[in-house]
Parts: structure tokens; C-alpha cells; sequence
């Protein structure tokens, strides 16, 4: 399914140096697609667009701090002043602070206005920046949330609040953008990430919590099973999906 | 003994003094939305008052007209989306916390029906949040017998022109005092110890 020429999809994906972001980038790669890492980390970036070129897809870098809206905003810019157009945007950088046990009642400001910023912030100015893009190219928006944002969470109360907020976001946006053929959907997967095998670190029980429901026993990979139905929802196969949450969970979720 | 009278933690205003009178409620208000930097001193100081058996959280917003988010500038979208949301974070927090053992949380959130969804964006990714909070403070508060549900509601988000068909029942968007409060009261009797990370939507049947 490689693409060349005009049919090659250009797609723009936040936090993509690791895990899902990663992911995503690489099952894109697998369709030809041009592939745009936006993030902070510029070695670490160039090393995911090197791994797209791998894998048949043309993989770029651009600097972008997601959660400063001047910075999302210059990103998407330079990806359009390079290639003049744009197909997908996917929002997948989550704050620093996700997998950091907490309650709701203890969490500071500061670590609140982190999660806003990256989750929900970025949401906004990303979509500022590249809706006129996405009209012309009758494109898609997706966002990564996450299981967590149905059922909500005990000790990652603050990550699962922006992730529920980031459903409502993309449900009320397709409903905006239909009208002018832009899709927006979400997935919330459940996957084996750099940022999963931390929070199992911080809480050792969570992996016996977390797979001991998941009828498939196993945790996602970030490519073959994340990526590859990030890619579908991107890609013209998806055209009439639009407002919609993908469990891309392994049946893990019982809150849907 | 914890008091057995609601405790109304909310923003101060019509629908919400409704609310109270209807709840026959103590009233305290919410630290004002637009000063982010006093939110931990009110949490401090709610936390430090006695465990109350029933809380319900409501924060209002003024009545503002659909705006698609094209048209939602950065400062509009801190207005609209980021305050509201971080105040509803610490409020749920202090709620879930101060609640006593077997108690009650009940959160009233305005939310617009998916249909009514274009130019309210913010509103949507609130209520949404908002019931992922609700969770959150269920799981984590449901091992002391506390439980914690949402109840909300349209009223304050409706366009001048609903997108067909009706609501099934008439009245729509409703009134706080026939129905939000029944809804939040249903919660937090005890015919409601069995249901806690739930939401009723008191719309009249627009979310259907």
C-alpha cells in the first residue's frame, strides 16, 4: 500500500520520539507517507524520521514544544511552507507527569496547569494552526487519549481528566468540522510503552491490574496494533468515520 | 457525627442558590475562577473543616452564545476551557476528600447534548473531563464507602436554534429546581449506595 507522488500523505504527529507517538510515525512510514516528528528532542526526533525512511515513508523532523501555543503554531508553519500541504495531524504528547502516582487532592497547580498545557492547549493551538491546511486537504485530526479518560483513575487523577477532556474535545470538533470534511477522531490504546513500563515501576501492582482484565492478555504494540489503526484513521478507508473513540485496548476497558 | 445536610460547594449565582435552596444546602463558595493562584489555599482550607456526609460541587458559568473553535482565541479558550477546568479539578478533589466515610459526592456540570456539541467545544471537553474526574475521585474514595456520580445539565449552553428533532419531553432545557435537583437528590440518597462513577444527563431526553 506504499504511496508515491501525489497520492503520499502528509502527516504531522506530536511526541512521537517514543512509544506511541513512535509507533504511529512507523505505520505511517509503512504507507509512504511523509512523516513529520514534532518534539522538543531534536536527536531523538531525527532518529524516529531516519526509522520512517526505513520502513518506505520519508520521515522529517520539526521542533515543537506542544505546549506553548507559539511553538505548535511555528511547527505547523514550517511543515506547510515545506511540503504546501497537509493530511493529518495527530496530537499523541502527553505531559511529563502522566504516569506519576497521585490523587486528586494533593496535586499542585503547577503539575495541573502541566497536564492543561500539553493535553489540552496544544489541542487548542494545533488546531488553530492546521484546520485551513486540513479543509484543503480534506483531512484528518486525531488524538491520542486513553482508556483512562472513560473510567478515570484513583492515583493518575489528573492524566485522567485531560484525557476525558480530550474525547469531549474531539467529539464536539468533528461535529464543528464535518461541515467542511475534516474528520476528528480519537483512540485510546493501550500500549507497551517506555511510559507504561515506568508507571509499572511506580506502582508494581498496576501490570497484574492491568493485564489481569485484558481478554488478549497483553499489552499493545506500538506499531503493528497502535500505529496501524492510527494509520487507518488517517488514511481515505476512514473517510466517513469522524467523532469517534477507537479502543484500540485489547478489550481491556469495561467502562465503554 | 458528620453533618447530614448537603454541603452546595459552588460558584455563586442564580442556578446555583437555586440549586442550594432546592438541596436545602449549606452554601460555600468557590474561590473566583479567574485567580488560579488562590485554588490550593481554598482546597487547604476546605480540607480543614469537618467531613461533611454530603457534597455536591456545581460550578457555573455565565450564559455566553455558541462560538465555533476557529473563532476561540488563546485567551478565550484559557477563559472558557483551562480555568473552569483546573478550578473543577481542585474542587472534586476537596470534595472527594472532605466527604465522610460512606458519604456522598454528587457533581452538577452544565453539558450540552451531542447535538447541540458545534461552538461548544470548551463546554464539551469540560463535562467530559469533568466525568473523568468523577471516576477518578470514585476510585479512589469508593474504598471508604464514599461514592461520587454527575448530574448534568444544558441549561445555560442552548443555541437559539436546537438542531431537530426535539427532546422527547417537553421543557427543554429544563430548570434547576425541576430538574437538576431531583437528579442530584436521587444521588445522594441512600436508594443510590450501589451507583457511584455515574452520570444522569437532565436534559429532557436531548442526549438520547
Amino acid at each position: 500500500m506504499t504511496q508515491t507522488g501525489e497520492e503520499r500523505k502528509t502527516v504531522v504527529i506530536t511526541g512521537a520520539t517514543g512509544g506511541v507517538g513512535r509507533g504511529i510515525a512507523l505505520a505511517c512510514g509503512e504507507a509512504g507517507w511523509r512523516v513529520w516528528i514534532a518534539a522538543r528532542r531534536e536527536k531523538e526526533g531525527r532518529e524516529v524520521a531516519a526509522e520512517v525512511d526505513e520502513r518506505g515513508g520519508q520521515g522529517r523532523f520539526v521542533a515543537c514544544d506542544v505546549g506553548e501555543a507559539a511553538s505548535a503554531a511555528a511547527a505547523i508553519e514550517a511543515i506547510l511552507d515545506a511540503d504546501g500541504r497537509l493530511d493529518g495531524v495527530v496530537h499523541n504528547a502527553t505531559s511529563g507527569l502522566s504516569p506519576v502516582p497521585v490523587t486528586l487532592a494533593e496535586v499542585s497547580l503547577a503539575d495541573f496547569q502541566d497536564h492543561v498545557n500539553v493535553a489540552l492547549r496544544a489541542l487548542h493551538s494545533l488546531a488553530h494552526a492546521s484546520f485551513d491546511a486540513l479543509k484543503a486537504s480534506q483531512g484528518s485530526f486525531l488524538l491520542m487519549t486513553s482508556e483512562a479518560g472513560f473510567e478515570g483513575k484513583a492515583k493518575l487523577s489528573p492524566y485522567a481528566g485531560v484525557k476525558g477532556a480530550q474525547r469531549g474535545f474531539a467529539r464536539a470538533l468533528a461535529r464543528e468540522w464535518g461541515r467542511d470534511g475534516v474528520r476528528v477522531n480519537s483512540i485510546a490504546p493501550l500500549a507497551s510503552t517506555p511510559a507504561m513500563e515506568r508507571a509499572f515501576e511506580m506502582d508494581p501492582a498496576m501490570a497484574e491490574r492491568i493485564l489481569g482484565r485484558n481478554p488478549l492478555r497483553r499489552l499493545g504494540d506500538s506499531t503493528e496494533d497502535i500505529g496501524r489503526a492510527a494509520r487507518f484513521l488517517l488514511s481515505d478507508d476512514a473517510r466517513y468515520v469522524t467523532g469517534h473513540t477507537l479502543m484500540v485496548d485489547g478489550g481491556s476497558c469495561p467502562a465503554v | 457525627m458528620p453533618d447530614p445536610r448537603p454541603l452546595l460547594l459552588a460558584s455563586d449565582g442564580d442556578e446555583t442558590q437555586a440549586l442550594a435552596r432546592s438541596l436545602d444546602a449549606d452554601f460555600a463558595p468557590l474561590p473566583d475562577v479567574e485567580a488560579p493562584s488562590t485554588f490550593e489555599a481554598w482546597r487547604d482550607d476546605v480540607l480543614a473543616d469537618a467531613p461533611r456526609e454530603r457534597i455536591v460541587v456545581a460550578q457555573w458559568r455565565p450564559e455566553t452564545p455558541p462560538r465555533d473553535l476557529i473563532d476561540v482565541d488563546a485567551a478565550a479558550w484559557a477563559a472558557q476551557f483551562e480555568a473552569p477546568y483546573l478550578l473543577w479539578n481542585f474542587a472534586l478533589g476537596a470534595a472527594g476528600r472532605r466527604c465522610a466515610d460512606g458519604g456522598a459526592v454528587v457533581a452538577v456540570c452544565q453539558a450540552p447534548a451531542a447535538l447541540d456539541a458545534p461552538g461548544r467545544t470548551p463546554e464539551f471537553a469540560i463535562a467530559d473531563g469533568v466525568l473523568a474526574l468523577v471516576r477518578s475521585v470514585a476510585a479512589a474514595e469508593g474504598p471508604r464507602g464514599v461514592r461520587a456520580n454527575l448530574v448534568t445539565t444544558p441549561i445555560g449552553l442552548t443555541g437559539p436554534n436546537p438542531i431537530a428533532p426535539a427532546p422527547p419531553l417537553d421543557g427543554f432545557p429544563g430548570t434547576i429546581e425541576s430538574h437538576v435537583a431531583g437528579a442530584v437528590r436521587s444521588f445522594l440518597s441512600r436508594d443510590a449506595a450501589g451507583l457511584t462513577g455515574r452520570v444522569l444527563s437532565a436534559d429532557g431526553g436531548r442526549s438520547l
